[in-house]
């Protein structure tokens, strides 16, 4: 939805005129932007996720000084984890109330699937607990989040850092890879689990002639990230690219 | 008075991007922008005259290409014969399906009999009235569509078939009082759905496009469009809920509320479309169920 931009040109004397239209040409979008009662609550919102992945990330570092071991780390953290993970579906609110210009539909897929290792895999299936792959998604997940919910906080009060910047666009490089080998390693651990306990199963007969078989249910999980994993991951690679190189071109200029 | 010619330009490339002529001394550049997108922005359709337009005595129509395309009646008659087909084969245990020992044998209950009598009949009866009695607005959709519908109609039936039709399906716990209630629905609106399917075809000659507000005939499932403007998804809806009550069965509830969410969509826009075109649309009809959607 482009908006015409219509510059008026009387004939004879040059460029003067005025300018008449709002937006700029081909490219950027209007941004309206958040009101200011909205933005107050955003920049709360991402001030106290920051410090809640904060709080996750210092707990960790605290835990391991203690046991002097890197094993089991997930029980010092498990409960300020769950509450800051799960209150990340707030965001698909945000999108939905139109506060926060994402997609409903992406937000959505991105926080569920969060949400859904968390309880519907780490926190169901006790066994997993203790396994290092919970530590290695645990690990990308907290390094991710401080820096992105800083990056909201900070653009939204107009006072973006290049740092900033610049680690939420380079870090997910190692970042990215090493939470979805974490993710991928847990279910593949909970999967025995899952099927000698017919967890959250139920099979045939009964008399509302259902099935679901969730052992099944978790490999076809696994089997998609193989499709979905590489369209993320490039798509990040690409922001990248535009990203940065245009604070690059901006910084020419100064 | 004398009227202007204004030329707009892409202020990147400089190319004409549009040409008005007559334009108004007092007109505004916000009316010159609507002008401007009106003639790039909605489509314009077949029957359009090109003296009606609003452009001036040059007129620039832009080509946007749809990509490719498939026509209404292929799209339907695919997605409608796999269900039938589909549903067959569950329902005589073609091998692979269930375990070996009941390769090609046949359920001992009443109900499994009657469900699929019943899903057989709604699809032929959804391909005779693709043949023979709907006249489409439009020739063609984008070819992406028919995957897109295939694999919501025929996923949906193998999901409902294997359940319906297998060896350990339980009927309902009511009984034959369920099952004649939930037949009873079934067949009512089915009914309904075929009697506003010729109302609809009635408004319409053979051919044409035009359009009109449908009225209930002398033909009683008609008179649900004193309340509801496309009666027949409301049917179709009532059908559904018929079929899972009829079954017992979870995957059908679940299959009737995503049709009715789809349903509802395009009940919404439809509802939408006929009180932006007729200005004395009846006020008491709702999009799909009466007083309340």
């Amino acid at each position: 939805m482009a908006a015409a931009a219509a510059t008026a040109a009387t004939k004879g004397n040059g460029g003067g005129g005025g300018r008449a239209g709002v937006g700029e040409a081909s490219g950027t979008r209007k941004k309206k932007g958040p009101g200011p009662v909205a933005t107050a609550y955003l920049v709360i919102y991402n001030v106290v996720m920051t410090a809640g992945w904060l709080v996750i990330a210092v707990g960790l570092v605290r835990a391991y000084l203690a046991k002097g071991s890197y094993h089991s780390l997930y029980y010092s953290i498990e409960k300020p984890l769950k509450f800051f993970q799960t209150g990340a579906l707030l965001e698909i609110l945000h999108c939905a109330i139109g506060i926060v210009p994402s997609s409903v539909v992406l937000t959505s897929f991105q926080v569920m699937s969060r949400v859904f290792l968390i309880w519907a895999v780490t926190h169901s299936v006790k066994e997993v607990q203790s396994e290092d792959s919970v530590l290695l998604f645990v690990i990308a997940w907290t390094i991710t989040e401080i820096i992105r919910y800083s990056f909201y906080t900070f653009s939204l009060l107009n006072h973006l850092p290049y740092i900033i910047k610049w680690a939420r666009y380079t870090l997910f490089i190692v970042l990215y890879p090493m939470g979805v080998a974490g993710e991928l390693l847990t279910v593949y651990a909970a999967l025995p689990f899952v099927r000698q306990a017919g967890l959250y199963s139920i099979s045939l007969p009964n008399k509302y002639n259902f099935s679901f078989d969730y052992y099944a249910f978790l490999i076809l999980i696994m089997m998609s990230y193989i499709p979905i994993f590489p369209q993320l991951y490039f798509h990040m690679i690409h922001q990248r690219r535009k990203v940065l190189s245009r604070t690059e071109e901006y910084k020419k200029f100064e | 008075m004398k009227h202007y010619e204004v030329e707009i330009l892409d202020a990147k490339t400089r190319e004409k991007l549009c040409f008005l002529d007559k334009v108004e001394p007092q007109a505004t550049i916000a009316e010159i922008k609507n002008l401007f997108t009106k003639t790039q922005g909605k489509s314009l359709k077949d029957e359009d005259v090109l003296q009606k337009l609003p452009v001036g005595t040059t007129a620039t129509l832009y080509f946007r290409d749809l990509g490719a395309q498939i026509s209404w009646v292929t799209v339907f008659l695919t997605e409608y014969a796999g269900p039938l087909f589909i549903y067959l084969l569950f329902y005589f245990r073609v091998p692979f399906i269930y375990g070996h020992k009941y390769d090609f044998t046949s359920s001992r209950h009443t109900v499994v009999h009657l469900a699929c009598i019943c899903h057989s009949f709604h699809y032929v009866k959804r391909l005779l009235e693709t043949l023979f009695v709907h006249r489409f607005s439009h020739g063609t959709m984008p070819l992406r569509n028919i995957f897109k519908n295939c694999t919501y109609y025929w996923g949906f039936a193998a999901w409902m078939a294997y359940y319906i039709n297998h060896p350990l399906y339980t009927p309902p716990t009511y009984g034959a009082q369920q099952i004649k209630l939930a037949l009873a629905i079934f067949v009512i609106c089915q009914l309904g759905n075929f009697s506003i399917h010729m109302a609809l075809r009635d408004l319409r000659p053979a051919g044409s496009k035009t359009r009109k507000i449908p009225y209930p005939t002398k033909n009683p499932f008609t008179w649900l469009f004193l309340l509801v403007s496309c009666p027949n998804y409301t049917y179709e809806v009532g059908s559904w809920i018929g079929f899972a009550i009829m079954t017992q069965c979870l995957p059908v509830a679940l299959f009737s509320l995503v049709g009715f969410t789809q349903m509802t969509i395009w009940a919404k826009g439809k509802h939408r479309s006929y009180l932006k075109e007729f200005r004395d649309y009846p006020p008491l009809r709702m999009p799909i169920i009466p007083f309340l959607l």
